[in-house]
């Protein structure tokens, strides 16, 4: 089955969407569901054009495609467990929040809070995605648990914090304190970042960039060739006894 | 004029002496009155239980430690969502609800007063913001003194008027309600990275014992002629064999004052425990409610447990470090300046806990053990031991040895050899229940002459209609029908309005905001003491002048006047 959401012209485009309705399993029952706007309950159509082709016995056969200015509509794909969402453009806050299988392709750039508190399935983002893409929410302390993050741009600031399974790959740069509190999982950043991984007790980063303002509450060990390149290898964080892999090309402490 | 008439109300007033009577009440004006004219609106009461409003006496729901426990546990706030309905906003937290959750939840149970119980002075400013958004209760809060520089200043001078004066500025600076002393010296010992572990240990660089401050509290307190008394969280909480230090707080305490006790101990059950360590952890209610027992000048609270999940928040930040250590998940520590400090760590409590099973039993055995009930007085030290909708399930637990004995099967198997209380036969009564959970906190709060925790005319209308026939309901046998009954109202009825109705809130309620303002002459008001104003300027982070809380923080409010020897 494949469903198609065209955004209809909106008079007010910056208002957000909360659309956690908007789940492969859910157009199993047809496409008669709800979005918010602020408290105001309204259909599905109200805000889309809805078109469904073919038939679907299960989630996983259900692909639904996101067109038009999508970047305000938030919760897509949450709690989803199969199927996929391909998104052409930018989408809005906490997509893929608590999602634990199936597949979100996205191909401009992803607002906050990209696969919060993921625990399984993948989501592929072409463009950058904004701050606490990967994380656990505020206060949490076990963040995304499984599944995988592909980003193919930038990252903002608090990447991956709380980490505790699965991986994350970020191609760009990424922000402040990426990977803070990590405590499983992998989390690789191709570019640079700032204040890498503080108080990680596990799990393993690697920056094949460089990592300013390095924390000095690492331990250093040596070096480590990861995928043909030749990285320091660091433990930490010890402030908070942590036995982290750190792994990072290149790094300056703050001055 | 807003006028009501209660009719077939089945009312327990301990105040009033009234016990069981089915009887009307009329109300005028937010007012219990003799009678009212034909146009009143007639409420069927239908025999049903009919109470004075609820009053906590302990309970966190207000202030930056609450709200910390809220931002710190976004699983808590996903917990127990409601949305928006009717009258009602929407909510969210079960340890620590919103503002609306808590007051909403409150008045369904039927509560129209609390008290907040531990409010730092420094940051009183967010407490009376939350307190105008608990719409449905009447608010008071106690101040926290445990680490004030200048009052332990004045205990090492011996100083007591200077203590009393310093507490009345204080008061009513921040438009607080009462004295707590939060393990006193120990939050600032805290700062120092240690603790004290009796009251004869010394506090780091001030040189006195929390005995002393103890003591000079409870005489500044009657100086200024509070309502309320001196109200403490003893030395140790948690810590096994700080039955001891309990029982020589109790003895420190004199029979200064007519109408009420002269000392509130808080949530007694984390201080009644024996043993060495964990490995022989247990119960010393029975030792605690001898001494309560003995002294009419004590009223305890339970601080009752009860099994699962819960956020802990105390102004005993190095308390919340054990529990930590204990526990490694997250932790929060605090300090204010010149005054005290906090911790919140969040915990689940569980019933295959030897530990957790031996604290449930002992908060039980603290409310059977005490005679007098005016002296021990329900609640949990919400959310501390659980959040106060647990409740029902310990009036339930009081009134029915069958549901202890239900309770008592399903928790560690070594309890038993740990406590006393398998062998406690009592089961409280209908009045005795009234009395722990209104009509003692009224009288322990001293605000029984500004009309709460009665029914007669004069009082205020706080009243609770419980869908309880008290003839037709064996608690012993029926507990469950008691635990319903309880956990929700027919009608809350607060200052004359009905509230709440079957669970639905119906009025925005504009609570009342109690707060003290004792009298004192020019020759001891600190705002014109040198050493207090230099010493304030130099320490504090914000100017002497912008301290006091402003009216505009206050929306209906009530203060009273007190009569002092200053
Ligand atoms: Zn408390």
């Amino acid at each position: 089955m494949r469903v198609t959401l065209q955004v209809k012209p909106r008079k007010k485009p910056f208002l957000p969407i909360e659309a956690e309705t908007i789940v492969p399993a859910h157009f199993l029952d047809g496409t008669d569901l709800v979005v918010w706007k602020g408290n105001r309950e309204l259909p599905l159509s109200d805000v889309f054009s809805v078109t469904v082709e073919g038939t679907a016995e299960t989630a996983d056969e259900v692909e639904i495609t996101m067109r038009g200015d999508t970047s305000r509509i938030k919760r897509v794909g949450e709690y989803m467990e199969a199927g996929r969402i391909v998104i052409e453009d930018d989408i809005g806050m906490h997509c893929g929040n608590f999602m634990s299988g199936g597949t979100i392709e996205i191909g401009g750039n992803a607002d906050g809070w990209l696969a919060r508190e993921m625990r399984g399935g993948s989501i592929i983002c072409r463009g950058n995605a904004g701050n606490y893409c990967a994380s656990g929410y505020r206060g949490e302390k076990r963040g995304m648990t499984g599944g995988t993050v592909e980003v193919f741009g930038n990252v903002g600031d608090f990447a991956a914090e709380t980490l505790a399974g699965g991986c994350v790959v970020i191609h760009g740069s990424a922000g402040d304190m990426a990977g803070t509190e990590m405590r499983g999982g992998t989390l690789r950043i191709e570019g640079d970042c700032t204040r890498v991984c503080g108080n990680m007790t596990a799990g393993t980063c690697y920056v094949f960039g460089t990592v300013h303002d390095m924390l000095p509450t690492f331990r250093r060990r040596g070096t480590a060739v990861h995928d043909g390149v030749t990285l320091t290898a660091f433990t930490g964080d010890i402030a908070n006894r942590g036995k982290g892999n750190l792994f990072v090309r290149d790094y300056k402490y703050m001055d | 004029m807003n006028e009501i008439l209660i009719k077939n109300a089945c009312v327990i007033d301990p105040i009033s002496g009234i016990n069981g009577e089915i009887m009307d009440i009329a109300v005028s004006d937010g007012r219990i009155v003799e009678e009212v004219g034909s146009g009143a609106e007639v409420i069927d009461a239908e025999g049903f239980l009919t109470l004075p409003g609820g009053i906590d006496s302990h309970t966190h729901i207000c202030g930056t430690k609450v709200n910390f426990g809220r931002y710190m546990s976004p699983e808590d706030m996903r917990a127990g969502r409601t949305p928006r309905r009717g009258r009602m906003h929407s909510t969210s937290g079960y340890s620590v609800p919103t503002t609306y959750g808590n007051s909403y939840r409150y008045s369904g149970m039927g509560y129209t007063a609390l008290l907040e119980g531990a409010m730092a002075p420094l940051e009183a400013r967010h407490t009376h913001e939350e307190f105008a958004y608990t719409p449905l209760q009447d608010t008071m809060a106690n101040v926290l003194f445990d680490g004030n520089w200048a009052i332990m200043e004045a205990v090492r001078e011996k100083d007591t008027k200077r203590a009393a004066a310093i507490v009345g500025w204080t008061l009513a600076a921040v438009k607080g309600f009462g004295v707590k002393l939060t393990n006193p010296g120990g939050t600032e010992a805290w700062g120092w990275g240690k603790n004290v572990s009796s009251i004869t240990d010394v506090v780091p660089y001030f040189e006195v014992t929390p005995g002393e401050i103890i003591d000079t509290m409870i005489r500044a307190t009657e100086m200024l002629a509070l309502p309320h008394s001196v109200h403490i969280h003893c030395n140790n909480l948690g810590l096994p064999g700080n039955y001891r230090t309990t029982l020589d707080t109790f003895d420190l305490v004199p029979d200064l004052n007519r109408k009420r006790q002269t000392l509130y101990a808080t949530h007694v059950q984390f201080h009644a425990y024996g043993g060495t360590s964990w490995s022989d952890f247990c119960s010393k209610a029975e030792e605690i409610t001898r001494s309560v027992n003995e002294k009419p000048q004590i009223v305890i609270d339970m601080g009752q447990v009860m099994f699962g999940k819960t956020t802990t928040m105390t102004a005993d930040g190095p308390m919340e470090f054990n529990l930590y250590r204990l526990h490694h998940n997250k932790w929060s520590n605090h300090d204010v300046e010149l005054e005290t400090g906090s911790g919140i760590i969040p915990v689940l409590y569980r019933r295959k806990n030897l530990v957790n099973s031996i604290m449930w039993a002992i908060g039980l055995e603290l409310a059977l053990l005490t005679k007098n009930p005016w002296q021990c007085l329900l609640t949990t030290d919400n959310p501390n031991g659980a959040p106060f909708v647990r409740y029902p399930e310990i009036i339930g637990l009081l009134m029915s040895r069958k549901y202890r004995e239900a309770e008592f099967a399903t928790i560690h198997p070594d309890t038993e050899h740990r406590v006393s209380l398998p062998s406690i036969e009592r089961e409280l009564d209908w009045q005795e229940i009234a009395v722990m959970t209104r009509a003692g906190q009224a009288r322990a709060l001293g605000i029984v002459d500004i009309g709460k925790g009665r029914l007669a005319p004069g009082a205020e209308a706080d009243i609770a209609i419980y869908p309880l026939k008290i003839g037709e309901v064996d608690p012993g046998r029926e507990y469950e029908r008691v635990i319903e009954g309880f956990r929700q109202t027919e009608y809350t009825i607060k200052r004359g309005r009905i509230v709440s109705r079957r669970g639905e809130c119906l009025v925005w309620g504009n609570n009342t905001t109690i707060w003290v303002k004792p009298k004192i002459s020019e020759r001891y008001d600190m705002a014109q003491d040198p050493a207090f104003v230099e010493k304030f300027d130099r320490y504090y982070t914000v100017r002497m002048r912008n301290y006091p809380v402003q009216e505009e923080y206050l929306k209906r409010n009530l203060c009273i006047e007190t009569e002092t020897e200053l």
